[in-house]
């Protein structure tokens, strides 16, 4: 990427103008801009809308904090083994904040920060991946002395919209797992009063920031969304209702253990713990790495990493259906209680017998 | 703390544990209380076999046919079926394995060599639409016949609505009806754990006294050489 | 009969036809005065009483089938459901789960049950009395195996405690502890009509002797309406050579303490056939055709004497069936077709199912069985004090049709059975609906038909 996108001038061409100079025919651009609509599941004329808005848009400023995350949301984001029409798309936002990426560091980065915020006011789109730390008043998780926290709060301010990218800046992720140390949480949690999209997953699939900024791009404004925050364009079904093994699992066919004749067969991962029932995320249609798989193909049951705490569900070998009852111990105890006050009531019962036979 | 999780979570253990707790008192509570000895000469060296009578009273004697094969037939019907879709059923199965290697130590299949068995999806349906259709033949009966009307009680309405409740809400999650699906197999989790509360309370106990009074009758007939 | 001196506020016409009294009021019979407060503690306290884990177990298994109505002739033939079995009990399962059960606590702190009122036991005594036989058909229906025959029984004890038992029943109950004799045989009575069978058969009948194997009693329906009977018994006696005798310290095989549910009661008239036969040290006590009687001595006598009784009790049917078996009972054939009516106490509850049969085969009767038979066998109406309470004569009479239509439906010429309380109720039933056929009794076909004897 590309320090030329931080190129003042290069922020006054148009997404169109740029691509044509990289050899990106108008026809390809429709083909993308198409395809992209339909993955958003918009009318075919809306993709030719998108085509012409993206071609018209001009390169808007993105600030993109990384708070206490592992940065696999970024690796996932830019990963690509070619030049894809998607990352040059990345490439056209005029993308003045992100640390992996950047080649400015220290003050210099700052100041880019700092200015891009005051330039932009009101109209820059805000990026946060990672959870915010919320402990010791944010001190967890600083960037250059200062928390993460106070950041948030005051880039929020003046941004048009935030897009939090993956699990822990939609939900608060890993980092808020019991007992959640670092008093971690989700952007939402933090930021009340300006539109906020989540992107959730661990990490989330790249098409689904792309169809995001390109419908704000083209329209103007965040897409639907779902009561937890997430496009429902890509989060509006389950993992189960899109699985290429339901067959399966509504035949009754299920792998026992991972290297089974059923694993081998490909058949439903229900027993071994799989959560696409009740996970909501595009991995089965759009799948991972330009559609070569996700993990049910490879033969591991869905995590539910899209959801809320997804980590603090019980392990994930555990069926869904194995809901938590108890262990031995408390089921003894309880027995043993159930005996006692049954012998209690019995003996109560005896003793009221003896007095009425008495009193005859 | 979102209503899937509860109910997969807490719920459960203390549905369970309460299970446990008022199954126990109810029938410790019976059990322990005091038993005459019966002194007479017995006719039959041996009440034992009077146990049989759990077995021979599944069915009624061919001259009460007639009269009771309405609601023996249904009844059946509504136990096979529920039972059906409880026991074999792949979710269901995995969770009573569960249960069985926490207190067993030892799995399922390991000590009886057979996986427990288990069958398709639409399958399980079909019996859990025989079992409902059943027990809303039973009510209505037992509305509108004469008899049952007069004798039944809160218990009985009761116990049958949370009979009916995991049957329906595990149809509707597993045909995805009426809402997501997360909050079908939460509520479905949560109306057998209603069903748990409730079970010793009421005539669901008839689930483990069927034993003790058919046996306790036998035994009883059996000494007189009065069994039938 | 002897007057008594029992003062009844209504006075006893067990002679009066019956259905003289046109339109019955509805009638809540109580005896003593006693505030209601106190009738209500005392059917509690022997409700509990009576409370014991079998009890417990039944009653917490009923899961309202519905299905013991079918089974009872009362239901049966007037399709009212308040005669459904175990609806009868129900204020003593009420107490149960009041003031007994596992959870007595709840149902009394949160009021999940009312107490029991004055008023609902008067509702439920002709429940308990007029409509129920405790002929066991209930128990045997029962999917649960819960036996609702002896939780009417149980029932009972509350009521007679509280003095809420049908007037009728109570006197003849009164009579029987206070007399001897329910129906005034007393022990003069008894003694005269020996002297006089005796005499007019030609026939040795012991009594009182100091030592005798086999202690033969009789029923007070026998020894006042059908007096033949001891004449028959004495006739067996001797053909199969018993040393036996009747005590008059002993004799009376009625229970009426238990049929009107008078514990105390039950337990002196018991302890009488108890403790004659150890006086003569017999080794066998024979119960005479009556029902209850049978259930009274052979399966309740030893728990009532606390320990198990020194002799064996049986039935005057398993006796002969055991004398043919022996072959000391020598029977000449009876070429007719015979229908057996079993009686309930004997039979479905009593277990001595077969030895009628045993007899009636040795008699070479052709044996028509009805539908259903043996233990399925219907009620004939009477039993459990019924019969005596002429407010239910109209109930009665619609339950003995069913008795009717089985016994005509066998084309049997002998309706035979060996009960003399069924067949007193067969006597009332045929000279009401003036039906062509008259009930045996299988003690007396015996004694008619003895092999080297005259008639």
């Amino acid at each position: 990427m590309k320090g030329e996108a931080m190129r003042n001038d290069d922020r006054e061409i148009t997404l169109g103008e740029y691509l044509a100079a990289r050899g990106v025919s108008r026809r390809a651009f429709l083909k993308f801009a198409c395809s992209l609509a339909s993955l958003m599941a918009l009318p075919p004329s809306a993709g030719v809308a998108m085509a012409e808005a993206l071609a018209k848009a001009k390169r808007p400023s993105v600030l993109w904090f990384p708070f206490q995350e592992c940065t696999g949301c970024t690796e996932s984001i830019t990963r690509s083994h070619e030049p894809t029409i998607e990352s040059m798309i990345f490439d056209m936002i005029s993308l003045d904040y992100q640390e992996t990426l950047m080649a400015a560091a220290g003050h210099q980065s700052e100041a880019a920060r700092e200015q891009a915020m005051k330039d932009n006011y009101g109209k820059y789109l805000l990026l946060i991946d990672g959870s915010v730390a919320t402990g010791l008043e944010g001190a967890y998780s600083c960037i250059g002395g200062q928390t993460n926290l106070s950041w948030l709060t005051e880039a929020a301010k003046g941004a048009a919209a935030i897009i939090a990218i993956g699990s822990c800046a939609s939900y608060g992720g890993i980092p808020k797992a019991n007992p959640n140390p670092t008093g971690a949480r989700a952007v939402s949690d933090i930021v009340k009063d300006k539109p906020i999209v989540n992107i959730p997953g661990c990490p989330p699939i790249p098409a689904v920031l792309t169809g995001v900024l390109a419908h704000f791009l083209t329209f103007g404004s965040l897409p639907e969304l779902d009561p937890l925050g997430r496009p429902k364009a890509f989060y509006g079904e389950t993992i189960h209702d899109r699985c290429y093994r339901r067959p399966f699992y509504d035949q009754g066919r299920f792998a026992k253990t991972f290297d089974d004749e059923g694993a081998r067969n490909g058949w439903c991962l229900y027993e071994l713990g799989c959560k696409g029932p009740v996970t909501y995320n595009a991995c089965a249609t759009i799948k991972w790495n330009a559609g070569t798989s996700f993990p049910i193909q490879s033969g591991h049951g869905c995590l539910g990493c899209s959801e809320p705490d997804f980590w603090d569900k019980g392990s994930f070998y555990r069926p869904l259906s194995v809901a938590h009852w108890g262990d031995k111990a408390t089921l003894g105890g309880a027995a043993a209680v159930g005996v006692a006050l049954g012998a209690a009531a019995a003996l109560a019962a005896r003793r009221r017998q003896d007095k009425i036979v008495k009193g005859d | 703390m979102d209503l899937l999780t509860f109910a997969r979570g807490p719920g459960m253990y203390w549905a369970v544990t309460i299970f446990v707790i008022g199954v126990l008192w109810k029938l410790a509570g019976v059990i322990l209380l005091r038993a005459k000895r019966d002194l007479s000469e017995a006719r039959k060296p041996s009440a034992w076999t009077g146990l049989r009578a759990i077995l021979t009273r599944s069915w009624p004697r061919r001259a009460f046919v007639h009269g009771t094969a309405f609601s023996e037939v249904l009844g059946y019907a509504f136990h096979v079926g529920f039972l059906f879709t409880l026991v074999f059923y792949l979710p269901h199965v995995l969770f009573f394995e569960d249960v069985f290697k926490g207190l067993l130590g030892v799995n399922f299949q390991r000590l009886f060599g057979v996986p427990w068995p288990y069958f398709s999806g639409g399958m399980v349906n079909f019996f859990g639409a025989v079992a409902v259709a059943a027990l809303i033949a039973l009510l209505v009966h037992r509305i509108v016949n004469p008899v049952k009307r007069l004798i039944s009680n809160f218990d009985d309405y009761f116990s049958w609505l949370v009979t009916i409740a995991p049957l329906v809400t595990g149809m509707l999650t597993y045909g995805h009806v009426g809402a997501p699906y997360q909050t079908l197999i939460a509520v479905h989790l949560l109306s057998v754990e209603l069903l748990l509360v409730w079970f010793p309370f009421g005539k669901l106990m008839h689930t483990f006294t069927v034993f003790m009074s058919r046996g306790t009758q036998g035994m009883q007939f059996e000494r007189k050489g009065a069994t039938l | 009969m002897s007057a008594s001196d029992v003062n009844t506020e209504h006075p006893l016409e067990l002679e009066t036809p019956r259905f003289s009294v046109k339109k019955p009021a509805v009638r809540y019979d109580k005896q003593g005065e006693v505030p209601d407060a106190e009738r209500v503690k005392r059917a509690m306290q022997n409700f509990v009483r009576d409370f014991g884990r079998s009890a417990a177990i039944y009653m917490e298994s009923c899961v309202h089938c519905g299905n013991c109505a079918e089974a009872c002739h009362f239901y049966a033939t007037t399709n009212d459901p308040k005669y459904t079995p175990i609806w009868k009990i129900e204020p003593f399962k009420q107490a149960y789960k009041r003031e007994y059960g596992p959870f007595a606590w709840f149902y009394r702190a949160l009021n999940l049950k009312s107490a029991v009122t004055v008023e609902r036991l008067e509702e439920w005594q002709e429940l308990i009395y007029d409509s129920c036989t405790v002929c066991g058909r209930c128990s045997l229906i029962c999917p649960m195996g819960i036996d609702i025959a002896s939780l009417v029984s149980l029932a009972r004890h509350g009521m007679a405690k509280a003095g809420l038992v049908p007037h009728e029943l109570w006197a003849v109950a009164e009579r029987g502890e206070k007399e001897g004799s329910p129906l005034g045989a007393t022990p003069k009575v008894f003694k005269d009509r020996i002297e006089w069978l005796a005499d007019d058969y030609e026939v040795d009948i012991p009594l009182d002797k100091a030592k005798a194997d086999v202690l033969c009693t009789m029923s007070s329906i026998e020894i006042m309406k059908y007096p033949e009977s001891i004449v028959a018994t004495a006739k067996i006696m001797k053909h199969v050579g018993a040393n036996w005798t009747f005590r008059l310290d002993g004799y009376e095989a009625t229970n009426f303490g238990l049929l009107s549910g008078n514990a105390d009661w039950q337990r002196d008239m018991s302890m009488k056939l108890i403790d004659a036969a150890i006086a003569c040290g017999a080794k066998t006590l024979v119960l005479p055709e009556c029902g209850h009687a049978y259930g009274a001595l052979r399966w309740m006598g030893a728990n009532l004497y606390g320990k198990p009784l020194p002799f064996r009790v049986v039935h005057i049917a398993e006796f002969m069936a055991e004398h043919v078996k022996s072959g000391k009972l020598r029977l000449k054939k009876v070429g007719k077709s015979v229908t057996f009516h079993d009686p309930c106490q004997i039979s479905r509850r009593g277990g001595a199912i077969e030895a009628p049969r045993e007899v009636l085969a040795a008699l070479g009767v052709e044996l028509r069985e009805m539908e259903p038979t043996k233990g399925l066998n219907w009620c004939c109406g009477g039993g459990g004090g019924v019969v005596t309470i002429h407010r239910a004569d109209a109930l009665r009479y619609k339950v003995f049709q069913l008795k009717m239509n089985q016994i005509d439906d066998t084309g049997a010429e002998l309706p035979v059975t060996s009960c003399s309380n069924c067949r007193q109720t067969f006597d009332d039933g045929q000279a009401h609906f003036k039906w062509d056929k008259t009930m045996n009794s299988l003690l007396e076909m015996v004694a008619h038909n003895l092999e080297g004897e005259a008639a």
